[in-house]
């Protein structure tokens, strides 16, 4: 029997197992994808982002979307169909190989939101089980472990730090971030260097980032970037399995007891454990508890509570771009602005609490990066003219070369919060299977009107920055389509075992030996991308863990 | 061994060269093959490509068999080239491959007017972008021309065997 197992090797589950592990427990980590390490991750644009080699085929495994009206009306998409993908990464480590690595803490009022900016109506907003004074010491020991690179500079929604700097300098940065910030220094705005999970130089027994050109959506080649599996899992001694898919957990009235798995070949495992930690990501970790259920949880494992599943969150928002055109530029701002393979890396912090009519609001983040490199869909981009109708032939070559060889796009994404709401959540279909034959994940959505206020205020100040920076083609979108990769909840944390399914450590309420260390856990999300959330959550109840084990 | 990659070659040229039936009307008016019409279609769309000694018809044998690639989309471009044909027999009276330029121009923007007419095209220069700007593994993008018309440097590593 091992101490601990865990389900899924990202972001949530990894810091458990580089804890555990290496305070000499028993750890095993199951997973449903594959492995692959530094040598297997390469920039091939039509194997990752086009033919998605990283998730799994819609045929196979899919969800069911339920998208929400306002007026409780909702439209149903099958996954498969309609093509809708909220798959993230299947191989060890996660989606936290795939990210690019924009890490930003969540600032000391997230973790009241409900006492600091009150009830919204039609929002289910609570404050957190816990307060930022008590993550603080793992966000920065998350600093220290996975590397986060980049410089603090005061600005007025600085959280406390327990550090004074970041532990690896900025990562070089290219030429026009000069313009970004003498534009942001007119307006009174107040840039910041965007933190990275990305090791500016040699460390951690890990290379530097060797500015490939190709860091979102792609693998690192070099382990400079802070996946769960390059900073944590290949670091320590846990057995991993991978090709191990988990449907099902097995309990009495106390306790887990095992974890069954198939294989892809359809051959069914169990594994025996002490403690049992779920980490599948959101959406599949309710998923998993909503299809365990049993004759002492029949609503579902940890379930009593009628909460799991509920309250799913994403990160509002949205995003925007400008172009900025030979034509308006020097030959030396030309030569900058083409220089590839080094980041832009800006934030700007300064609306992370705002006033309007009066009234204290929750802001949120603005991160600015130039348009990704990947280059297909900056060239069928350009197949349209200006009324929309299709080119080809030498029109469209003169097109395409003219926009990709004199301009480039900088584009911007708004972060916020995603209200929690009562249509928003997870289910598990009674009819869909995947090609394990168990029931496929629901996921309900809902986004709150509020969410899209707060996103306009703020894309209004980025497109200003935009416009002073002198880009042409200014445009931007804010709305409540959710961002696949930045989803929380589902189950989440609090005191009252009636309204939560965690408690404050994230142990189930209704189990003894039962923790769930993913984004589920999160009631509201902060306005910043989770993983670094996610990371220092996980140290912390990797702590309560060894504790339990050791006593 | 060799008997089976020999029976793989051959299916792997069969979807390609599988027959089209062009209707004109009811009535059956020519047969075709989505290979023949695709390379003539591709070039037409964007020569450029073969300018810069890129022949991107040859990649449609890996989207045709790719494991990540639906059946339903293989199909539709097998049916639009079946569409585009019986395009071209009602303006012209014959195949798309066997008019002049100019007529085949008169077929493609007499075809882009309707929505899934444009539609199929966008969607057949989709594939020839990706032969044409993918890694040069895949068979299009001869030594990089189409990266270096583009002045674009693709990431390193580069991939070392091909993912279908």
């Amino acid at each position: 029997m091992y101490d601990v197992c865990i389900i899924g090797s990202g972001a949530g589950g990894a810091p458990i197992a580089y804890e555990l592990a290496n305070a000499g427990f028993q750890v095993v980590v199951l997973e449903k994808g594959e492995n692959y390490t530094e040598k297997d991750f390469n920039k091939d644009e039509l194997a990752v982002t086009r033919r998605d080699m990283f998730t799994p085929p819609l045929s196979e495994q899919k969800h069911i979307i339920n998208e929400y009206a306002q007026d409780g009306t909702f439209t149903r998409y099958d996954g498969e169909k309609s093509g809708w993908n909220f798959w993230n990464g299947s191989l060890v480590g996660g989606s936290s190989n795939l990210m690019s690595g924009y890490f930003h803490r969540l600032k000391p009022n997230d973790f009241k939101l409900k006492s600091v900016y009150g009830e919204i109506a039609g929002a289910n907003v609570v404050d957190w089980a816990i307060s930022y004074e008590e993550l603080e010491p793992f966000y920065d020991k998350v600093e220290k472990i996975v590397g986060v690179s980049g410089k603090v500079v005061k600005h007025k929604h600085q959280e406390p730090r327990s550090s004074l700097n970041f532990p690896y300098p900025e990562l070089q940065t290219n030429g026009v971030t000069k313009w970004f910030d003498k534009a942001c220094e007119v307006l009174g705005y107040e840039p910041m260097p965007t933190p990275r999970a990305v090791l500016s130089q040699d460390a951690l027994k890990r290379r530097g980032c060797y500015y490939s050109n190709f860091c979102g959506s792609y693998g690192c080649a070099s382990g400079a970037k802070g996946s769960a599996r390059a900073a944590l899992l290949q670091k320590c001694e846990a057995k991993i399995i991978t090709d191990a898919f988990v449907y099902r957990l097995d309990s009495d009235d106390k306790r887990v007891k095992k974890a069954y798995y198939y294989t892809k070949l359809g051959f069914a495992h169990a594994i025996e454990a002490k403690i049992f930690v779920l980490a599948a990501q959101a959406i599949e970790s309710s998923r998993l508890l909503l299809n365990s259920k049993n004759k002492f949880f029949p609503q579902g494992l940890a379930n009593s509570s009628g909460e799991v599943g509920k309250n799913l969150i994403f990160s509002a928002g949205g995003s925007g771009q400008g172009r900025f055109v030979f034509e308006k530029l020097t030959k030396t701002q030309q030569k900058e602005l083409m220089q590839t393979g080094v980041f832009f890396n800006r934030s700007l912090q300064d609306w992370y609490e705002y006033e309007a009519q009066g009234k204290k609001l929750k802001g949120g983040t603005i991160d600015f990066l130039f348009e990704h490199q990947n280059i297909i869909p900056r060239v069928k981009r350009e197949m349209y003219d200006e009324n929309g109708k299709l080119l080809w032939g030498e029109a469209l070559a003169n097109k395409i070369h003219k926009t990709l060889t004199t301009s480039r796009v900088l584009t911007f994404e708004v972060f916020n919060d995603w209200l929690p709401t009562d249509n928003c959540s997870v289910s598990v279909d009674a009819k869909e299977k995947d090609k394990y034959g168990v029931p496929v994940g629901v996921i309900n959505l809902n986004g709150h009107p509020h969410d899209l206020e707060v996103g306009e205020y703020l894309a209004k100040k980025a497109v200003k920055v935009l416009e002073r920076m002198g880009a042409v083609e200014i445009s931007y979108n804010i709305s409540s389509a959710p961002p696949p990769n930045l989803v929380a909840g589902g189950c989440r944390f609090g005191e009252d075992a009636k309204t939560s399914v965690l408690d404050k450590n994230c142990k189930a309420h209704d189990l003894e030996n039962l923790y769930v260390t993913d984004a589920s856990f999160m009631p509201t999300g902060g306005s910043v991308p989770y993983t670094w959330t996610i990371y220092a959550n996980s140290f912390r109840v990797a702590e309560v863990i060894k504790k339990e084990l050791r006593s | 061994m060799k008997n089976k990659l020999s029976r793989r070659n051959f299916l792997k040229a069969g979807f390609l060269s599988s027959s089209v039936m062009v209707m004109s009307g009811c009535s059956l008016f020519s047969i075709t093959t989505p290979q023949e019409t695709l390379r003539v279609l591709q070039d037409d769309l964007f020569p450029k490509a073969k300018a810069l000694g890129i022949n991107t018809s040859s990649y449609l044998h890996i989207v045709f068999h790719h494991s990540r690639i639906s059946k339903a989309e293989k199909e539709y471009l097998k049916n639009g080239v079946k569409w585009l044909n019986e395009e071209a027999v009602k303006l012209h009276k014959t195949t798309y491959t066997k008019l002049l330029s100019t007529q085949r121009e008169h077929v493609l923007h007499n075809f882009a007017k309707t929505d899934w007419g444009e539609d199929y095209l966008a969607n057949v220069m989709n594939y020839l972008f990706e032969a044409m700007l993918g890694d040069p593994i895949y068979g299009g993008n001869t030594k990089e021309a189409g990266w270096k018309w583009l002045q674009f440097e693709g990431g390193q590593p580069r991939p070392k065997e091909r993912y279908v």
